[in-house]
């Protein structure tokens, strides 16, 4: 029965997907005069066309790079949100490490100058550093003086973007640009390329060796453990030994590392500058990733590239039907509500028994 | 612009008109948010509900001359209001309903009401205007502002009591003010206030006492759904008639941040809100002093912080001090000679 239970939790995420992207099919289909087209070019945008018409020939492989570029950055986010929300610590503060993160990696490409590979690994440590250093403050308040991080984060996020804005209009804002950003970055401290044709860069490996460092410490490390029972319960992990303000403060740390890093890929690779508005929420469809991941950095993989594809596929259909591309959105939504339903199964079910009933008993009396 | 020119226009009347302008759509998600805090089911989809009562507002009162073509021309602020509140309660029972029945974390329903708030507001929007960032080219309503009479011919008072033109406050800043005070009554002098405190702090004891736990927790989030809804009503119809996408711009998350800095009851979260509202107001005119607006803005959010931390070391040394003088207590009693038995 334990391996049916195993099985039986990858079938209902699958399900809750189909079913929120039927209804998103639905709602497509009520407002768009093209909704067969439309919801074709979500599905299917994404994938490179491979031509045999001048030889081998793959094209629109932008669109590709741009599925891996997006879940790119949602896995890092993802994996940051796993680690937190594995110990049930509900640190949002994932958006302002990430700002921080990007704007570190701005000061150090356009203020100092170096060589290639020692700029552009300085700039990657200082994300990553200024992120554990944010995250690391809200785990602190919780851990020892019993803040609750979701007030604290969410007021950091706030603290964070003034910053972020502060320093890009007084200090790096490039007055030579028609808009409200920064030089670009010098090529010494930009993140190389590896496909040609897309921004696909060095990110892409460095999240795949964060999928593995993060799936490592979450099952073999003994702080991987620490996590989880503090995750299930914190007295019986007190009771147990562990020392849970460390882990406390410890997880939000480690979380606002990755959380950097997913800002330092917005910045030396995706962009290659910084701007305002660098992040629309992304911080928060990092939660949805986790989310669909169960907060299990295999999974996280999965569901980022799953949630980059729908991200991609809603701009492409954007750009080719009337239909905006909000509406990825509001399948966003429903999954959110729909995985999260610990009862939802059963609740069909028992209603689906009252509708039984109520019609046997018309039968009877009828 | 120089320091006294700057210190003149803070300590004036427009200041404070400004500062209940600005407050307004933070007062009243605080209240929803407060009631549902206090409840026991945090809510942090207020900007969410903020978010969708605003837009549906907005589209009702400017589509109100086709939908209802009866409707005299002064009703269709109040139609778009109506159907703005309702939005907003149907958001509130949603997430109770996702959150009692289904058993859904609280948190994530939140998170997936706002995002399913800023989608939906720009799916609808392009749908109804073609539009995708704003409403402008739709004529909609706006709700309506009281003027007091007479006073606009004395100096300070008429600034203070009719805002910076003389037009008065709107009217969702007179129900802001009124709410913190039926609020502050309803939680602290009735039976259902009562009950509503009793569900938060103590589950499982209010619900041996015959509380309907659940029931006060869907009434609880219907009505911060209520609240939230007034808050973005005032944003797209109180002084400006348009929405524009994400315009409540995080406020929905400043309210929580209010309803904890002031230790959740009405009065200090009114005063907390105020705070946040004067900062921002304070950010715009400390801007001509070569001061950037970014570090006042800066300034509420480390308060609220600072306020949280302070919070729980008393807190903590309380409890500490309690624990000691139950110790003394009990070590008091055992010198003592033990009863004969």
């Amino acid at each position: 029965m334990r391996g049916m239970a195993r099985f039986i939790e990858p079938v209902r995420i699958i399900a809750v997907v189909l079913i929120a992207l039927a209804i998103g099919f639905v709602i497509t289909a009520l407002v768009s005069k093209e909704p067969v087209q439309a919801y074709t070019a979500l599905l299917t945008g994404p994938l490179p066309r491979i031509s045999f018409e001048n030889g081998f020939e793959i094209k629109n492989i932008n669109r590709f790079g741009n599925w891996l570029e997006e879940s790119t950055t949602l896995i890092l986010l993802g994996l940051a949100v796993s680690i937190v929300f594995r110990a049930r610590q509900f640190s949002l503060g994932a958006e302002g490490q990430m700002l921080l993160g990007a704007l570190m990696t701005a000061i150090i490409a356009l203020k100092l100058s170096l060589p290639f590979p020692a700029h552009m690994l300085l700039a990657l440590a200082t994300a990553m550093m200024i992120g554990f250093l944010w995250g690391l403050v809200p785990g602190l308040l919780k851990a020892y003086l019993s803040v609750d991080e979701i007030v604290s984060t969410l007021m950091l996020n706030v603290i964070a973007l003034q910053l972020f804005d502060l320093l890009l209009f007084n200090w790096l804002r490039d007055p030579a640009a028609g808009f409200v950003g920064t030089a670009p970055f010098p090529t010494s401290a930009v993140l190389p390329l590896l496909i040609p044709g897309t921004r696909v860069s060095l990110m892409t490996v460095l999240m795949l060796i964060a999928v593995v460092v993060v799936w490592f410490l979450m099952a073999r490390t003994p702080f991987g453990f620490e996590l989880k029972m503090l995750g299930a319960n914190r007295k019986f992990a007190e009771y147990g030994g562990i020392n849970t303000k460390r882990v406390i403060a410890l997880s939000m740390a480690a979380s606002g590392i990755l959380a950097g890093l997913a800002g330092a890929h917005l910045s030396m690779g995706l962009l290659k500058r910084l701007t305002i508005n660098l992040s629309p929420g992304l911080g928060f469809e990092g939660i949805v990733v986790a989310l669909l991941a169960r907060n299990d950095p295999r999974w996280v993989l999965l569901a980022g590239l799953f949630y980059g594809y729908l991200r991609t596929g809603a701009q492409i259909m954007e750009r080719s039907s009337d239909v905006t591309r909000e509406v990825v959105l509001i399948i966003q939504a429903i999954i959110i509500l729909l995985i999260t339903a610990e009862r939802l199964f059963p609740f069909v079910q028992e209603w689906v028994q009252a509708l039984r009933g109520r019609r046997e008993m018309a039968v009877e009396g009828g | 612009m120089s320091l006294e020119v700057v210190l003149q226009s803070i300590f004036s009347a427009a200041f404070i008109a400004t500062v209940i302008r600005v407050a307004t759509p933070l007062i009243l998600p605080a209240m929803g948010g407060l009631l549902s805090e206090l409840g026991g089911v945090i809510n942090i989809a207020l900007e969410g509900i903020m978010l969708a009562a605003a837009f549906t507002g907005v589209i009702v009162s400017g589509f109100a001359p086709q939908w209802f073509p009866g409707a005299p021309a002064w009703s269709y602020a109040w139609l778009g209001a109506l159907a703005g509140v309702l939005v907003g309660m149907a958001m509130g029972w949603l997430i109770a309903f996702f959150h009692l029945e289904l058993k859904t974390d609280i948190i994530l329903t939140g998170l997936a009401m706002n995002i399913l708030a800023s989608g939906a507001t720009v799916f609808l929007m392009f749908s109804f205007t073609g539009d995708k960032g704003s409403t402008s080219t739709l004529a909609s309503a706006r709700l309506p502002s009281l003027q007091i009479p007479f006073v606009n011919n004395i100096p300070v008072l008429g600034t203070l009591l009719n805002g910076e033109n003389g037009t008065g406050y709107n009217v969702m800043s007179y129900l802001a003010f009124v709410l913190v005070a039926v609020i502050g009554v309803f939680l602290y002098r009735m039976p259902a206030g009562a009950h509503l405190r009793a569900t938060g702090e103590m589950p499982d004891a209010a619900q041996s006492v015959g509380i309907d736990i659940r029931r006060v927790r869907y009434q609880a989030l219907v009505a911060s759904g209520f609240c939230a809804a007034l808050g973005g009503l005032y944003l797209s119809m109180g002084y400006l008639s348009i929405f524009q996408a994400n315009m409540t711009a995080g406020r929905g998350f400043i309210a929580l941040a209010v309803i904890y800095l002031g230790n959740r009851n009405p009065v200090g979260a009114l005063i907390a809100a105020l705070i946040f509202g004067a900062a921002s107001a304070l950010g715009t005119r400390l801007g001509t002093m070569a001061i950037p607006p970014q570090i006042v803005e800066m300034i509420p959010p480390a308060v609220t912080i600072a306020a949280l931390i302070i919070y729980n070391i008393r807190r903590r040394a309380r409890i500490n001090a309690a624990a000691r003088r139950f110790q003394e207590q009990v070590e008091a009693g055992a010198t003592a000679p033990a009863s004969s038995s």
